[in-house]
């Protein structure tokens, strides 16, 4: 028995150093492997808030550099499918998008990132006493409308009021049908407006933190093509190592807290785990 | 030619900090700002790296009292615009040869644009003719704004690179006759405290008007208070002195030729 008991203890002591051993020198290999490297990514120009400091935290530890772009996915894809721009590293809005990319072959894989949530959003305090969306449909209800910025900002709003119902009460009290949310985000902080339909992201940015209030929209009014992000590696991808390395670390639990403080469900957590299967987020 | 560029090195200097301080938002004005009218309200601009986002407020509040102690002096002292326009301006090969009357008139090109630029700023929301690359390496994003910006931004874009690439051939052509912020400038200066005057002594001799890069003379019309031209003037004619007060100025001169108590439309 004493022997047995040594037995284990010596196992144990020697598993567990080589185990730390093997940590530390993985880890220590990760955190030079890549010092200067560099790595293009792209996104989806929403995710921005959220890929800075990410982008940040990835370069302090691996020593890498990251040549971020983030602009309007539909632009920048169309970019990609053209051929006039090469990245190696996309993370697109709209899951066709990315499986466009992949049929082309000028995707390799992708993986879901993360998605969006549409809300009701009201000047801080609530002034109109909103209640859900149905209140855009009220006469006294002021709203702010932006049909001519791009899909997700735009078309996407007008869907979610129009399976509602209150698309045409929303469309004729708009104090404001403009072609840029952020703008009309302006005018309701300042009180102008009562509610809008925003992306949950936008009330999180920081020229309207703590100036606006959210409320829920019920999934069954969302349309699904601007919800779900994807992030894939491209057939331009360098060093494709460090591209594998920068998703992963996108997709990981530290990630998570920059998606999740710029307003997005991370598609690793377990809200986000439902959504990756309720809209089929698969590279098939 | 750069003995005489470096003449005045007290302005350089204050050009080449200004150029350090606000030059990159000068660029992202012309390059990236995916708005019709560019460096208003970009407090809420989506295009994140943009320095203007910080600036832009103060920027205009700084100007604005610059405008009422200095005149035009933002214009000769701080504008990135401007010192581009004067190293282009340099070489001119056209440097005072437009007739005065025909400079005069185009002059009034920059009300023209300033008061498309009111519209499209107050009446029409400041419209947004380019996809905003809210972040992203330099040249590829500018590259990507021309890709994909509504034919309007890139003619409204050219149209600002070809009058600024003018200067080659018309000394100082965009901020002559085109600057939307020289006419608005150029109208709040005749409330302006301070600026560099002709005095009675002035003889006409127009010594100052071939000095300056802008081919005017003090108090006259597209003056930037730069200040070149009082060492030219050999009958110590130009003075830096208070226009609002010509009483503590008796023999202030406000115009060719006038009399000290002439009006002062010439400032328009």
């Amino acid at each position: 028995m004493e022997k047995d008991r040594l037995n284990r203890r010596a196992f144990l002591k020697t598993g567990s150093l080589a185990l730390g051993a093997g940590l530390f020198t993985g880890a220590a290999a990760f955190a030079g492997s890549f010092t200067n490297s560099a790595l293009q990514a792209w996104s989806c120009g929403g995710l921005a808030e959220a890929f800075q400091p990410a982008n940040h935290a990835f370069e302090q530890k691996t020593g890498a550099a990251i040549a971020y772009t983030g602009a309007f996915a539909g632009a920048l894809g169309k970019s990609l499918l053209s051929g006039t721009s090469q990245t190696e590293v996309f993370a697109p809005r709209v899951l066709e998008l990315a499986r466009k990319l992949r049929a082309q072959g000028k995707m390799r894989w992708f993986e879901p990132l993360c998605f969006t949530r549409y809300v009701v959003a009201t000047p801080k305090g609530n002034p109109a006493g909103i209640e859900g969306i149905a209140d855009l449909a009220r006469d006294d209800v002021r709203t702010v409308l932006s049909p001519d910025a791009s899909p997700p900002g735009g078309k996407a709003s007008l869907i979610i009021m129009e399976k509602a119902g209150v698309i045409e009460k929303a469309r004729k009290n708009a104090v404001q049908l403009g072609d840029c949310v952020q703008t009309a985000m302006t005018v309701l902080a300042d009180g102008k407006a009562d509610a809008a339909v925003i992306e949950q992201r936008i009330s999180r940015l920081p020229c309207f933190a703590g100036r606006l209030e959210v409320l829920p929209i019920p999934e069954k009014f969302i349309p699904p093509a601007p919800v779900p992000f994807t992030i894939g590696m491209m057939k331009w991808a360098k060093n494709p190592d460090l591209a594998e390395a920068f998703i992963e670390y996108i997709l990981s639990e530290k990630s998570q807290r920059f998606f999740e403080a710029a307003g997005f469900i991370h598609a690793r957590s377990s809200e986000g785990r439902r959504l990756t299967r309720k809209y089929g987020v698969i590279d098939a | 030619m750069l003995k005489t560029f470096f003449s005045n090195w007290k302005r350089r200097i204050v050009q080449i900090v200004s150029l350090g301080l606000i030059g990159e938002w000068s660029f992202y004005g012309i390059f990236r700002c995916p708005f019709a009218v560019p460096y208003i309200g970009c407090g809420n601009c989506p295009v994140i790296q943009c320095p203007g986002r910080s600036l832009w407020l103060w920027s205009w509040i700084l100007i604005g009292g610059s405008v009422l102690v200095f005149g035009r002096a933002f214009c000769g002292w701080i504008c990135p615009g401007g010192l581009v326009s004067e190293i282009l301006s340099m070489g001119s090969f056209f440097k005072n040869k437009l007739k005065q009357r025909v400079s005069a008139g185009l002059a009034y090109g920059k009300y023209f644009v300033l008061t498309l630029a009111l519209y499209f700023f107050f009446l029409a929301q400041n419209p947004r003719w380019a996809i905003p690359i809210r972040t992203g390496d330099f040249f590829k994003s500018v590259g990507l704004t021309f890709e994909h910006a509504d034919p309007i931004w890139i003619y409204k874009t050219l149209f600002v690179l070809a009058a600024l690439g003018l200067g080659l051939a018309v000394p100082m052509f965009w901020c002559r006759f085109l600057c939307p912020t020289g006419g608005a400038i150029e109208i709040l200066s005749r409330f302006s405290l301070f600026g560099f005057l002709k005095n009675a002594r002035c003889s006409d001799c127009d010594q100052c008007r071939r000095r300056c890069h802008l081919e005017t003379r003090p108090s006259e019309i597209n003056c930037v208070q730069c200040g070149d031209c009082k060492e030219t003037c050999k009958p110590n004619a130009i003075e830096w002195k208070s226009p609002l007060a010509p009483w503590l100025n008796p023999d202030t001169n406000f115009g060719s030729g006038q009399a000290p108590s002439a009006d002062r439309t010439h400032f328009l």
